[in-house]
């Protein structure tokens, strides 16, 4: 993701929030700061489809449970945009914590998961993160993560995707610990951008990964 | 009735030899066990009077296990920890209960039976109105309407249709709503068979060729009516179509011997030509009957299946809103009342949120009482009494153990710590390996410094420090002006163990020298 948008004072991130309650939703814009400028409004897959196609928004606020299309919420909204993957990103927003809700929708391209309950800087941040091209994680994903992917690290650090590195593991440890990415990157000696690529990294792991334990992770979370 | 002394309840005892009634029934007079079963058996040879008081006994009353099953009440609602905190959450629990028992729920029967069990009587009441078929009082708890109801249903028409005496059967189903009705019906009934035998021990002439009869009629009745045994019907609801075979040869069975009877009654002659040709002709006009009524019998079960199927989401239905109503009704009229306490509110909605969560999304199946559950306990305690939020994520479990335990009781009292002093929300993360388990409280306050702490304040240095070592676990303590995370690690094997608890030991110290500086 290369085209990151200047996110310096002269231009505002262009943002499309999807989710069914128009109560939620107008919270959620008085939340965002004056970095982010709000451009469409969807409640439902099919409304959300559309207005991402029209607005082409850098972001996508994206509920995971929604109402509309086959029933398969903000996964759908993401697979019915798959054109769009390159130049917009979704962070999904939840108020379910449940593993198979947060998983399924970063599998299907999310960059970022936060629960409902964020402050209204937090979740400002996250939107600039996810601009940028970064991943967001919840203490809660990572927790997820290390579930999935076990706590032992890759023996020989090449990219293969069924086993996180020790540093990735570490940061992944760190996350859930509520570390913010400044005190992960203090904590390890390392810059913020490092902790950045490695929870890049870490999210296109759990996107792309087969691996064994990751799938039958899945299955006894029903989630394939 | 005229003793008031308090008798033990008549169930059907499980000490049994045939069915328990007769243990039961000693249970209940406070008599010797062995009397019971002599008299009974003497009750027998007396023209087979004990056989038919047994046997009234045997289906009239319930095993110890149903009788208990029948008066348990639903247990405490869920919400009842999670705002115990607050004064009207008093309410909640058996008023709410009842609300709903007696309430739009006409599902006490197809009922699981932790909801099903409330049955108080008017909901049986209730029920009564509804069904073509009253439920009886004594059979209202876990009666499956599809199996009982209909195979009843077709008794009793059966009955009626093919005979006379089957309106003596029918007006006992009218009767039933009535309590105790069908008790004193039968009553009546076994006296007067009473009376006519002991007429024959005086040598008063009474019609064999008609007594001989009834009971075939009385005998059959009897065995149709076996499946109102409540323990067989759970059987049969449980074991499905399987079983149902043998519901449906026992009433052909029934259904048999009373029209043989009634045959032989009304021929009135005995004599067996006569019998077999109207046993002929009945049979083919019963299966006339049967072709004529087939499809709208098979409607009839259809329909019932349909209701039965409505009946399941109705209870599944109604099981939610009462948890809605016991849980996020009382939880909202409480932040309504208490709306000027910001602290308050946000105490009361996360106690709501973190209930409704664990009943939305945790796993019946899973067994308690392992660590994260701890953890997960804890914590919620911790944040009921401080109102701060505390995170919990955890990776991997283990089984608890008295070191567990330690490890637990430190948790919460560094929990405690981070949500007196440092304010907001506290982060906790569990994680459990082969080889160890690891605990970090974090929180976002002003910090202290460990060093400084003095010598009389035991939180720090006794319940946290001081007990991981005693257990030989670690307990570090990272304090700046951004936060202060307690870190807590406990090795999975105890002391005197291996290279793999050395090295993880060495890994503890590892992480300690990093977290000192």
């Amino acid at each position: 993701m290369n085209n990151s948008p200047e996110t310096g004072a002269g231009r505002r991130v262009r943002v499309v929030i999807v989710d069914d309650h128009t109560i939620f939703r107008s919270g959620l814009k008085a939340d965002l700061d004056e970095r982010m400028n709000v451009v469409g409004e969807a409640g439902t897959v099919e409304q959300a489809v559309a207005v991402i196609a029209a607005t082409r928004p850098e972001v996508v606020l994206l509920d995971v449970h929604l109402p509309g299309g086959l029933g398969g919420g903000g996964r759908e909204v993401i697979a019915g945009s798959g054109a769009l993957l390159g130049t917009t990103s979704f962070l999904a927003l939840s108020v379910s914590d449940a593993a198979e809700d947060v998983v399924s929708v970063i599998r299907a391209g999310a960059r970022g998961y936060v629960t409902k309950t964020i402050s209204g800087k937090e979740i400002s941040d996250a939107v600039i993160r996810v601009a940028d091209g970064d991943a967001v994680f919840s203490p809660r994903l990572a927790g997820f993560v290390l579930d999935a992917f076990g706590t032992a690290p890759a023996d020989i650090a090449d990219d293969e995707l069924d086993k996180l590195s020790a540093r990735e593991l570490e940061v992944m440890r760190l996350i859930a610990r509520g570390y913010s990415y400044k005190e992960v990157a203090k904590e390890l000696f390392i810059s913020v951008k490092t902790v950045e690529s490695h929870v890049s990294a870490v999210l296109r792991k759990l996107q792309l990964s087969s691996r064994h334990e990751l799938t039958k992770w899945a299955a006894e979370r029903r989630l394939l | 009735m005229t003793t008031v002394v308090q008798r033990p309840t008549l169930v059907r005892s499980s000490d049994r030899m045939i069915a328990g009634v007769c243990s039961g029934l000693a249970d209940h007079l406070g008599w010797p066990v062995k009397f019971v079963r002599l008299g009974m058996i003497l009750a027998c040879f007396a023209g087979g009077a004990g056989v038919a008081f047994y046997a009234w006994l045997w289906t009239m009353v319930p095993t110890a296990d149903e009788n208990a099953k029948r008066n348990a009440r639903r247990p405490a609602s869920p919400i009842a920890p999670a705002v115990s905190l607050a004064p009207a959450s008093g309410a909640t629990g058996p008023s709410a209960a009842t609300t709903y028992d007696a309430g739009p729920s006409p599902t006490v029967a197809g009922a699981p039976p932790a909801s099903g069990s409330v049955t108080g009587n008017g909901s049986v009441l209730g029920n009564a109105g509804a069904r073509p078929v009253a439920e009886p009082s004594a059979f209202g708890s876990a009666a499956s309407p599809g199996d009982g109801a209909g195979s009843r249903n077709w008794a009793g028409s059966w009955d009626e249709a093919t005979n006379g005496t089957g309106s003596t059967l029918w007006s006992w189903f009218t009767f039933r709503k009535i309590q105790y009705g069908k008790e004193i019906l039968l009553g009546a009934a076994l006296l007067l068979v009473a009376a006519i035998l002991i007429a024959r021990q005086f040598g008063v002439d009474v019609p064999l060729g008609t007594l001989i009869p009834a009971a075939a009629i009385l005998g059959g009745a009897a065995i149709a009516w076996m499946q109102l045994d409540e323990t067989r019907r759970a059987g049969l609801v449980d074991k499905t179509k399987a079983d149902q075979a043998g519901g449906w040869t026992r009433l052909a069975a029934g259904l048999a011997l009373v029209v043989a009877g009634v045959l032989v009654m009304v021929s009135g002659s005995g004599s067996w030509e006569q019998t077999w040709l109207a046993l002929l002709a009945s049979i083919a006009v019963l299966g006339g009957v049967a072709l004529v009524l087939l499809p709208w019998g098979l409607k009839f079960w259809k329909d019932l299946e349909t209701e039965r199927a409505g009946r399941v989401r109705e209870t599944e239905r109604a099981e939610i809103a009462a948890h809605l109503h016991d849980s996020v009704l009382q939880t909202l009229a409480l932040i309504q009342r208490r709306a000027g306490s910001e602290q308050d509110v946000i105490r009361l909605a996360r106690a709501q949120e973190r209930e409704l969560r664990s009943w939305l999304f945790s796993d019946p199946a899973k067994e308690s009482g392992l660590l994260a559950d701890r953890i997960k306990a804890v914590a919620a305690e911790v944040e009921d009494s401080h109102g701060h939020a505390v995170e919990v994520v955890t990776v991997g479990d283990t089984d608890m153990t008295d070191r567990h335990e330690a490890l637990v009781q430190a948790a919460r009292e560094a929990m405690l710590n981070a949500a007196r002093h440092g304010g907001g929300t506290v982060s906790v993360y569990l994680e459990s390996t082969a080889g160890s388990t690891e605990i970090f409280i974090k929180d976002r306050g002003p910090g202290f410094d460990p060093d400084a702490v003095p010598d009389d304040r035991l939180g720090v240095k006794e319940s946290i420090i001081g007990r991981m070592k005693r257990h030989g676990g670690t307990a570090v303590i990272n304090s700046s002006s951004d936060g202060t995370e307690v870190r807590l690690g406990l090795p999975s094997i105890s002391p005197d163990a291996s290279d793999l608890r050395n090295s993880d030991l060495r890994n503890g110290e590892q992480r300690n020298g990093e977290a000192k500086q």
